[in-house]
């Protein structure tokens, strides 16, 4: 008997250790679970600075036909309003003028790495800002489609933008701007990290399987009323995106129930299982 | 004891005989395995889902009368939401702890239904449910059924988008029995859909008719395991016609109290540390809006993934029809579950075994009973992982339709294939006859015939020196 | 010690137990160790006790007021984990298992006591019985009525929905929709004038690219201009409003259950476990330009129901 209280001692001080260990381990991951996407500050910058207009510099413009000849021809042929060099390609005709390449670029969907299904993979940005202008311009001016969004989501109204995004944007991308896949290897992508400029573009654009006016009826790119609904749901994205209100703590992915329950089964039934172990001793 | 102590249990003891009662009742012997506690934490979870709950029942409003938010979650207000809906709006954001009760009150009852579960798989692998405890196992999956009743009822009160999605599915589901489904529909909702008398009449479920039967069904499972005394592992000393471990008193006190705070400090640790069900983010139900992804609570979760594994038939016979949804959501878990509720039945019919059994199998040992549980839990995990089919498709980055067809086959490969490499394991494990190292027994006294006491030494345990013939000592 | 009650209660030996096991031999280094980290335990728990008050009167924290709270517990925990597995002068005991059967005889006696009140009523008066079953049943029943106040009966209700031949098209907001207003490849939430919200109106307007539709002649009637079409929101599978338009390959998917319907063809599921399309709204456009329904759906909206193709 006085074997077992001994080794009892030593095993559930190994337990307990572990316990805690494992504890500590779970508060750690609950607390650093980031939310998805990544934040790049040279992103902020450029899409700053793209917000002001491009003007028309010959400078500029030779410099992104250069670069264009340089990165995106041997894909997109050799003139952007032309034909691209292969049926997959699209034409940089007609994919959303300036805006597009706005988005492109910034977002790292070009140049082309990799696809997730048939949308591009999202990543780092390659070109440095003023590349991105100088293309922006260049192809821009080339497709007859120069203007870049404007958008402010301070001019926005925050509560018309959660009707806005509830009605034509939810059904895809969340009501929280988690991201859904969309069947066939379409996926809406997350919401939560994206800067106002990627919202403002891509409902411009409708990339994807994403309709141009992002679902929006009456969606005309420049008029007053369509500027203010852009405004709206680039404040409500916006506030995803800075997420004041999200005081239950870790997020766990926002995608609701499903990461949920293996939280409960794996963090909160297993240390209760340790637990159990730890008190019933060497039973 | 002081003296006003002992002059109060005098008091009761003259009026009610409490004393012998209490004497007799605390020094039940209950063995101590581990795996003994796992219904502990279901129960325990219990009682602080009955704690957070009445708590939360002081702040909610069952009501579907439109108000207008002007709470200071910014992007709702002036909108127009139901009194529920902001009800609980109000307490995730303008009661003091009051997000901090709400979460550990939905991760509590996440971990009961998860414990009720991992309970029943212990006993169900170890035969517990055998003679006589057949009519405990009967109470106790009827306490499954209650306990997934109250989660759904319950992540349906806030009335937001994603539980309103839930509910009409749910209404869906209803609609498909045969025959009656239209009517029993029609009666539980009060109407087409959405119907506004649904919330009120869930939070009836809710916090009355549902609570009080699982109530009354935990004292009855509590009080079958008090008179039928605890099954245990085969082991030194052990026979069926004993119980060897410790006393209620103070031994299974101390240990059950430290369970209790135990399960309490993780919920409440979830609660704080990690944010569900954030129905600011869903916003107010609206029958036309829909939200991605959309799954219910984990435990609803099989019957979603049921639901997207198809397939698409339906039927119609002489003019009548049966919706393609029956297949999934009415019939296979009628199946299932009448299986799991008629198992110790079905399991009696082949083997035969009518006689009465206190001491548990190894899970190996009943390598027949192992590999269909295991094939059963196999099922219900496919059907779970399909639920999430759009969740993860994103993260393997692989495309919903792939998911559902490898889970389609899956559902009907993998239950077969688990059965037999569970079936091989055990016959793999009993045949090795590893067992756990053996504890020294040491003394054991016994009492004489006089009233003195004689000491019993037991040898040191050996795998060829054993002095019962009973196999193994309890696994770890 | 075995269980012998001397007060006078007859219940000697109803425990019928045995201690086994040494008494307590640990070592009391090990057991002040013990009672050491017991009392660390308990001056935890209070330290977050005090702990929990300053956060809650100082305006309350979730995040801090769980983990105070799970400090507090668990320390407590602790303590007892502790207190239960080396304070305690714990010896394994063994009780003797009663017979649970009341036995042959127990089992005649209770049968006795049964009949003996309820036999001779059983014997002779059998019409009696029979006319108390009646009663019963017919009690039974009666006092089951209240629960089919609980709703309406379904009649013909899930079978139409509000729109009808002429009713205007109108958004969320009960703006009217005009043919023009939706881009192409856009989409729109539409009710029936009156009956904005409505749930089983709920309809989506979808402005295909022209020459896209694949559909007979009938149907093709009810689409102006041959791309405005409108569809029933109400998944067909379970009832999910099927809000995902991907517009390239101009097909929806149903968020709930993956449910993928072909707009250009009449809105059929291709995959999924949705079984029927989703019914298509017949549309036409009045003297002001406004899109205006033809008539009802054609079949009934949303998921099947047992009687649902017996008509009208």
């Amino acid at each position: 008997m006085g074997h077992r209280r001994l080794s009892s001692v030593e095993g559930s001080g190994r337990v307990r250790r572990s316990l805690n260990v494992l504890a500590g381990v779970a508060v750690l991951a609950l607390l650093l679970t980031p939310a998805t996407g990544t934040a790049s500050s040279s992103r902020r910058a450029a899409a700053a600075a793209a917000q002001q207009q491009p003007s028309d510099s010959p400078a500029l413009t030779a410099r992104g036909r250069e670069l264009y000849q340089n990165s995106c021809a041997s894909c997109h042929g050799p003139d952007p309003a032309g034909p691209s060099y292969y049926p997959t390609v699209p034409s940089l005709n007609d994919v959303g003028g300036a805006a597009a390449v706005n988005w492109v670029l910034r977002t790292g969907r070009m140049p082309w790495k990799d696809n997730k299904g048939p949308a591009i993979e999202r990543g780092e940005q390659h070109f440095s800002d003023e590349d991105v202008r100088a293309l922006v311009v260049y192809i821009g001016t080339a497709v007859g489609d120069a203007q870049l969004p404007d958008v402010d989501p301070a001019r926005g109204d925050l509560q018309r933008g959660r009707e806005l995004y509830g009605q034509a944007c939810a059904a895809c991308h969340g009501m929280n701007g988690a991201g859904a896949a969309l069947g066939g290897e379409n996926i809406a992508v997350s919401l939560q990290d994206v800067h106002p400029q990627d919202v403002a573009e891509a409902i411009k654009i409708g990339p994807g399987q994403m309709p141009v006016g992002g679902g929006m009826t009456d969606y005309e790119f420049g008029t007053a009323k369509s500027q203010q609904d852009v405004d709206d749901i680039a404040a409500y994205v916006e506030s995803l995106r800075t997420d004041p209100y999200n005081e239950g703590g870790a997020p766990i992915g926002g995608k609701g129930p499903v990461p949920e329950g293996f939280v409960a089964w794996v963090i909160g039934l297993g240390l209760l299982v340790v637990a159990s172990r730890w008190i019933a001793g060497r039973g | 004891m002081s003296t006003v102590t002992e002059r109060s249990f005098k008091y009761l003891d003259e009026r009610l005989g409490t004393a012998s009662l209490a004497r007799t009742a605390l020094r039940k012997v209950f063995p101590d395995h581990w795996s003994f506690l796992l219904g502990e934490i279901a129960l325990f979870s219990l009682v602080v889902l009955i704690f957070t709950g009445v708590f939360l029942t002081f702040f909610y409003t069952p009501s579907v009368q439109e108000v207008v938010y002007d709470g200071p979650y910014e992007p709702l207000r002036g909108a127009h939401v139901t009194a529920a809906y902001d009800s609980v709006m109000r307490i995730s954001f303008e009661v003091r702890a009051g997000l901090l009760m709400r979460q550990t009150h939905h991760w509590a009852a996440l971990v009961f239904v998860a414990a009720i579960v991992i309970h029943l798989c212990r006993v169900f692998f170890t035969g517990a449910f055998r003679r006589p405890r057949e009519v405990n196992w009967l109470v106790g999956v009827l306490l499954l059924f209650l306990a997934l009743g109250e989660g759904f009822t319950g992540y349906s009160l806030p009335d937001d988008l994603l539980s309103g999605i839930g509910l009409r599915i749910f209404y869906a589901v209803t609609l498909a029995i045969p025959v009656v489904g239209t009517w029993v529909t029609y009666l539980l909702f009060g109407g087409e859909f959405p119907a506004p008398d649904i919330i009120s009449r869930l939070f009836v479920f809710h916090v009355m008719l549902l609570p009080a039967l699982l109530l009354a069904l935990v004292g009855v499972h509590l009080a079958i395991l008090v008179l039928q005394k605890h099954t245990q592992f085969a082991g030194h000393g052990r026979t069926e016609r004993n119980v060897v471990g410790k006393r209620l008193w103070p031994e299974q006190t101390f240990k059950s109290l430290s369970l209790l705070l135990f399960t309490t400090a993780v919920l409440a640790l979830l609660g704080g540390l990690a944010q569900i069900n954030p129905v600011w983010q869903y916003g107010p139900f609206e029958p036309f809006n829909v939200t991605s992804p959309a799954q219910p609570d984990w435990y609803i979760g099989f019957l979603d993934g049921a639901l997207r594994l198809g397939p698409p038939w339906d039927l119609t016979l002489f003019g009548f029809t049966i919706s393609e949804v029956f297949w999934p959501a009415v019939l296979f878990p009628g199946i299932a579950f009448g299986i799991l509720t008629l198992w110790p039945w079905i399991e009696r019919r082949f083997t035969k075994d009518r006689a009465e059994h206190h001491i548990l199998d190894r899970p190996r040992d009943t390598p027949v009973r192992t590999g269909i549980g295991a094939a059963g839990l196999m099922v219900f995990f496919i059907m779970f992982l399909e639920g999430g089919n759009d969740i993860f498709g994103v993260l393997l980055n692989v495309s919903v339709e792939t998911i559902t067809r490898i889970l389609q086959w899956g559902l009907v490969i993998a239950p077969i294939v688990t059965f037999l490499a569970t079936y091989w394991i055990c016959k793999g494990l009993s045949r090795s006859r590893l067992r756990p190292a053996q504890i020294n027994a040491g003394v054991r006294l016994s009492r004489t015939a006089d009233g003195g006491y004689e000491t019993v030494s037991l040898e040191p345990a050996s795998s060829d020196g054993e002095r019962e013939p009973t196999p193994t000592g309890p696994p770890h | 010690m075995t269980d012998s009650d001397q007060q006078g209660s007859e219940r000697v030996d109803v425990d019928r137990q045995t201690e086994q096991g040494p008494a307590n031999t640990e070592l009391t280094g090990s057991q002040r160790r013990a009672e050491r980290r017991t009392a660390i335990a308990l001056a935890v728990t209070v330290l977050a006790g005090i702990g929990l008050f300053v956060v809650y009167f100082s305006g309350g924290q979730t995040q801090v007021e769980g983990v105070l709270f799970a400090v507090a517990l668990g320390g407590l925990g602790v303590a007892l984990g502790i207190w239960a597995n080396h304070l305690l002068d714990a010896r394994e005991v063994v009780e003797e298992r009663h017979e649970l059967s009341s036995g042959a005889a127990g089992r005649e006696a209770f049968g006795d006591a049964l009949t003996e009140e309820v036999g001779p009523v059983l014997g002779r008066r059998s019409m009696l019985l029979k006319l108390l079953a009646g009663a019963g049943g017919a009690l039974g029943l009666a006092l089951l009525l209240p629960v089919l106040s609980l709703g309406p009966a379904p009649g013909d209700t899930l079978k139409v929905t509000p729109w009808r031949r002429g009713s205007r098209v109108v958004d969320e907001e009960g703006e009217p929709v005009a043919l023009d207003q939706v881009p192409e490849d856009g989409f729109l939430t539409v009710f029936p004038e009156g009956h904005e919200g409505a749930s089983d109106a709920q309809t989506l307007l979808i402005h295909v690219r022209p020459g896209s539709l694949k559909l007979p002649p009938e149907k093709m009637a009810g689409v102006p201009e041959g791309t405005h079409v409108a569809y029933s929101k109400i998944c067909t599978h379970a009832g999910c409003p099927v809000g995902l338009y991907r517009a390239e390959s101009q097909s929806l998917i149903c968020p709930c259950h993956q449910s993928q319907f072909d707009v250009s063809d009449g809105a059929k599921p291709f995959f999924g476990p949705a079984a029927r399309p989703l019914p298509q709204l017949p549309l036409g456009v009045d003297s002001d330009g406004i899109l205006v329904a033809q008539g009802d759906f054609p079949e009934p909206v949303g998921p099947a129901f047992w009687d649902m193709n017996r008509g009208r």
